[in-house]
């Protein structure tokens, strides 16, 4: 079976800092024979993320750090207090995250794939994110294609917060590969 | 202190102050425990290496990396005022490798007047590497105050 090499591994560990970092199985290679592949995806299924994500300052830091955010906005209460939103929230793409977090070796599990390619994404943002906040994802298998001889595979996720209201649908696309992960990489 | 953003007062074909990120290797494994995205193709360049990933055999930033920085470009010019982001439909062209240098850049290409607090702009949006090679391109939807 294939591992995260030692290398990326020391680098990994050094940035490991909140605890949902530190719990989270992060070499993606593990599980790999468990994730769904394209073949079985099934248009129209349904299905809840195996777990939600809890909302911490330190999930927000952490992603703001990640990305070189340095919007007050996001971090500095009294600054936040003072703006039409009355207070902190989570930057957007918080949604980053919390699609990972929540997504185990179940539904949806083909977003942890080796050597998928991103070719591109669609989301729409309601309700700001806040600490605090408990999110969950409901996910639909949206559809499946070939275009120029790469599978594509799209989910919709509908993110909503533990008050029921909608957060985020996010239409997420990946390019899955057609080679094994210990193969010559190939989309085609 | 700059005159308050609202969707009255800004004009068509304006340009969003642009945003600029140096990636590397360490940003990208670092965004990588941020985004919980360990994905081998953005964290292992011994993997990368190995299989020839592209047939350069390097490792990519993730491009949830880019679409964030186009979000950044749109929350550093907009949300302190009360401005917020309705959607984002964002084309991944092309890789970021480590070591690139990319510029983020929108511009307003269309406004929709609706109802208070609901009035929103388009927004073609841009990311492009140190060749002048777009890497993202795409369209956002801002609310503005």
């Amino acid at each position: 079976m294939m591992q995260t090499s030692k290398d990326a591994r020391a680098l990994i560990e050094k940035y490991l800092k909140t605890e949902k970092q530190k719990s989270f199985r992060y070499d993606f290679f593990v599980d790999e024979s468990k994730y769904e592949k394209w073949e079985d995806v099934k248009i129209g299924q349904e299905g809840m993320a195996e777990r939600s994500f809890e909302v911490k300052m330190e999930d927000i830091l952490a992603y703001l750090d990640g990305t070189l955010d340095n919007n007050p906005l996001f971090r500095d209460e009294e600054f936040a207090k003072k703006t039409p939103w009355g207070g902190l929230v989570a930057p957007p793409l918080l949604l980053v995250p919390i699609i990972f977090w929540c997504t185990g070796t179940g539904s949806g599990s083909w977003i942890r794939t080796p050597g998928a390619i991103n070719p591109g994404q669609k989301i729409e943002f309601y309700e700001p994110i806040r600490v605090g906040d408990t999110i969950t994802i409901k996910a639909e298998a949206y559809d499946k294609y070939v275009k120029r001889g790469k599978k594509y595979l799209t989910y919709l996720s509908e993110f909503r917060n533990q008050r029921g209201q909608l957060v985020a649908k996010w239409w997420g696309t990946l390019i899955l590969p057609t080679s094994r992960s210990d193969e010559k990489h190939r989309l085609i | 202190m700059p005159e308050k953003l609202s969707f009255d007062k800004v004009e068509l074909d304006y340009e969003l102050p642009s945003l600029i990120r140096h990636v590397t290797q360490e940003l990208i494994t670092k965004n990588a425990c941020a985004s919980l995205d360990f994905n081998p193709i953005h964290v292992d360049p011994v993997w990368a290496k190995e299989v020839n990933l592209f047939g350069v055999g390097k490792t990519i930033a993730h491009g949830m990396m880019t679409m964030t920085f186009l979000g950044q470009l749109i929350t550093d010019w907009c949300y302190a005022d009360g401005g917020k982001l309705k959607s984002m439909d964002v084309k991944l062209i092309w890789p970021v490798f480590p070591d690139d240098t990319i510029t983020c850049k929108g511009k307003v290409v269309a406004k929709h007047p609706r109802d208070k607090g609901q009035s929103f702009v388009d927004l073609e949006i841009s990311a492009e590497n140190q060749d002048g090679q777009n890497v993202a391109v795409g369209k956002a939807e801002v609310i503005l105050p």
